[in-house]
C-alpha cells in the first residue's frame, strides 16, 4: 500500500464521517465535506466533458491533423488561428493539428455548435446574455424533437402493448409467472389508475368508487417506491460502512478509528462552546 | 395498561438520533458477524441470468456503465457478477459509459474480473470505449454509427486498430445489451433509443429506487429481467455460484429492513394511541 492510497483513504474517511456528522446536527465538518463534494464534482464533470467531447470531437473536427502540407490562403489562415490558440494553450491545441480519427479535412459545420456553445457562455455577461437564449432554444428544440418519437414508441405504444394482456391459454393463478389473475390485476390497475386522473367528471357515485380503487393501486405503488428507496439507502449505508471497516484496519493506519475519535472530540468542544455562547 | 401506553407514547417521540444509532448498529453488527441468511433468485434476476446463459462464445455484449461512487454499493456488485458470467462464457464485452465516473467503475470492474480473474486480452476479448457526454444523443449516435461517437477508445487507440471492433458498426450488431444504471441517462434512455428501435435483447441492473420506474418496461417485455439494487446483485452472484460483495451485504440489509419495519409499526401504534387519547380528553 503506497502513501497516496493511505492518504486517499484518510480523506475518504474524513469526508464520509463529515457527511454522517450532519445526523447529529449541522456542523463545520459537514460543511467542509459538502463544499468539497460540490466543488470537486463540478470541476470533475467540466474537465471530463472538455477532454472527452469538446477537445477531441469539436476541436478535433475543426482542426484535424492535415494530410501533408497546408495549401490555399483560407486553409493557411484557418490553421493560423489554430496556431495562435496552440501558442496560448498547447495542451489543448497540440502542434500540427488534433489527430482523433476524424479525417484530415476540417469539418466547418461544427462551427455552428461551437458558436452556440460560446453563446451559452455569454449568459455570464449581462449585456450579451440574450445570446444564450439562442443556444438554449436550439438545445430545447433538439431535445424535444429527439424525445418525441422515442417517448411515443417506447412509453406509449410499448406500454399499451404491455397492458393488452392475454386471458387465454394461461393458468388462472400463479405466484411467479403470467396468469389470468395477475393479468386481471394489471388491467384493473391500469384502467382505474388512469381514471383517477380524469378530472372532467366529478369523482362521486359509481365513478368515484372506481377511482377509489385507482387510488389504492397508486398507494400500493408509492409504498413499493418507498420500500425500494429504503432498501437503496441501506445498501449505500452498507457500502460506506464496508469501506470504513476496511479503512479502520492496520493497512490504513486505523484511519476510521482515529478520524472518528478526533471528530467526536472536536464536535464535543464545538457544541460545548456553542452552548456557552448561547447562555452568555 | 396505562403505564404501558404512556411508555408507547413517550417512545413515539424518541430523539431521531437514537434511531440513527440503532440503524447504524444493526447494519454494522452483521457485517462483522454474518448470519448466512439464504438468498433466493427472483424471476426478474433469473430472467437476466437466462438471457446471458443463452449467449454463445464469441457473441457480442454491449455493457453500459451509468453509475458512480455514490451508487457503487448497489450497482458495482452486479456489474462484477455480470462480467464474470459474460467472460465465463467467452462473450466479447464492449463497454460504454454515459456517466463520467462510470469509466472508473468500469476500469475497476475490468481489472478485477477481466485481468485478474479470467486473464482476458484487451482489444480481443473486451474493450472499454469510454465516456462521452451527451446522454441520449450518444445512444442515438451508437445506434446509427459507433464511429461517429467513438473514434478512439478510452486508451486513445483508434477503433479501426482494435481487432474486436471489426464488423461492429452499430448497436444492431450486438447480441445483448446491458445497462447498469443509477439514473439519468440510463436504462430508460437505452430502451427508448436503442433496444426498442433495434430489437436487440436488453437487460438492466438498477438502483433499488429505480426499480418501480423501470419495472413497466420489464412487464411489457421491452427489457428482459432486471437486477434491483444490492439484493439483485446478491441473487445474480448466487445464480453464477460466485458470492461477492452483494452477498456479504445481504445479512445487514435484511436485519436493517426488519428493524425499520418494526420502527414503522411502533411509530404507527404510538401515533394511534396518542390520537385516541387526544380525542378522549
Amino acid at each position: 500500500m503506497n502513501g497516496s492510497e493511505i492518504f486517499g483513504a484518510w480523506v475518504a474517511v474524513f469526508l464520509t464521517l463529515g457527511i454522517f456528522s450532519y445526523l447529529y446536527k449541522d456542523n463545520p465538518f459537514y460543511k467542509i465535506a459538502e463544499h468539497v463534494f460540490v466543488g470537486v464534482s463540478a470541476g470533475y464533470w467540466m474537465a471530463m466533458a472538455f477532454w472527452t467531447q469538446v477537445q477531441p470531437n469539436l476541436f478535433g473536427r475543426l482542426w484535424p491533423t492535415p494530410d501533408g502540407e497546408i495549401s490555399g490562403f483560407l486553409m493557411k489562415a484557418w490553421y493560423g488561428i489554430y496556431n495562435i490558440f496552440g501558442f496560448i494553450v498547447p495542451s489543448v491545441f497540440p502542434n500540427g493539428g488534433i489527430n482523433k480519427g476524424h479525417g484530415h479535412d476540417p469539418n466547418f459545420i461544427y462551427l455552428l455548435p461551437f458558436a452556440l456553445g460560446i453563446m451559452m457562455l455569454m449568459s455570464v455577461a449581462s449585456k450579451l446574455s440574450w445570446l444564450a437564449r439562442l443556444g438554449i432554444a436550439y438545445t430545447v428544440g433538439m431535445a424535444a424533437g429527439l424525445r418525441a418519437y422515442a417517448f411515443l414508441n417506447s412509453n406509449v405504444l410499448g406500454q399499451i402493448k404491455g397492458t393488452a394482456v392475454s386471458f387465454v391459454d394461461i393458468p388462472f393463478f400463479s405466484l411467479t409467472g403470467v396468469s389470468v389473475f395477475n393479468n386481471l390485476i394489471i388491467l384493473v390497475g391500469t384502467i382505474t389508475g388512469l381514471l383517477y386522473f380524469y378530472f372532467s367528471k366529478e369523482h362521486s357515485g359509481h365513478f368515484g368508487k372506481v377511482t377509489r380503487v385507482g387510488i389504492y393501486f397508486l398507494m400500493i405503488s408509492f409504498g413499493a417506491s418507498f420500500g425500494f428507496a429504503v432498501m437503496g439507502r441501506i445498501s449505500l449505508l452498507i457500502g460506506r460502512f464496508t469501506d470504513l471497516i476496511s479503512y479502520g484496519t492496520e493497512t490504513y493506519n486505523y484511519a476510521s478509528i482515529w478520524v472518528l475519535l478526533l471528530m467526536i472530540v472536536l464536535l464535543a468542544i464545538w457544541t460545548f462552546k456553542g452552548d456557552k455562547k448561547a447562555v452568555n | 395498561m396505562d403505564k404501558f401506553l404512556d411508555f408507547i407514547v413517550r417512545a413515539g417521540s424518541l430523539d431521531r438520533r437514537v434511531i440513527f444509532v440503532v440503524i447504524a448498529l444493526v447494519v454494522i453488527i452483521p457485517l462483522f458477524f454474518p448470519l448466512g441468511l439464504p438468498i433466493r433468485a427472483t424471476n426478474s434476476s433469473q430472467a437476466v441470468y437466462d438471457v446471458v446463459e443463452e449467449l454463445k462464445a464469441g457473441d457480442k455484449a454491449l455493457v453500459s456503465f451509468e453509475y458512480g461512487p455514490s451508487t457503487k454499493p448497489e450497482i458495482h456488485p452486479m456489474t462484477v457478477a455480470l462480467l464474470r458470467h459474460l467472460f465465463q462464457k467467452d462473450v466479447k464485452v464492449y463497454i460504454t459509459c454515459l456517466w463520467p465516473d462510470g469509466q472508473f467503475m468500469a476500469l475497476e470492474a475490468l481489472e478485477q474480473v477481466a485481468d485478474n480473474q479470467y486473464h482476458k486480452v484487451y482489444g480481443e476479448d473486451y474493450v472499454l470505449l469510454g465516456y462521452r457526454p451527451g446522454a441520449e444523443a450518444i445512444i442515438k449516435g451508437l445506434v446509427s454509427n459507433i464511429r461517429k461517437v467513438f473514434t478512439v477508445d478510452s486508451r486513445g487507440d483508434f477503433l479501426d486498430d482494435i481487432p474486436m471492433m471489426v464488423g461492429v458498426n452499430q448497436v444492431a450488431d450486438f447480441d445483448f445489451l446491458f445497462s447498469a444504471s443509477a439514473g439519468y441517462p440510463g436504462t430508460v434512455e437505452w430502451v427508448q433509443y436503442a433496444a426498442d428501435p433495434t430489437g436487440v435483447t436488453m437487460s438492466t441492473g438498477t438502483t433499488s429506487i429505480q426499480v418501480n420506474e423501470v419495472m413497466p418496461y420489464v412487464q411489457s417485455g421491452q427489457i428482459v429481467g432486471i437486477l434491483g439494487g444490492m439484493p439483485g446483485a446478491a441473487e445474480y452472484e448466487s445464480l453464477i455460484g460466485q458470492p461477492g460483495i452483494g452477498t456479504s451485504g445481504m445479512d445487514a440489509q435484511s436485519v436493517a429492513h426488519v428493524v425499520i419495519v418494526a420502527f414503522i409499526i411502533f411509530g404507527n401504534i404510538s401515533f394511534y394511541v396518542e390520537r385516541r387519547r387526544s380525542k378522549k380528553y
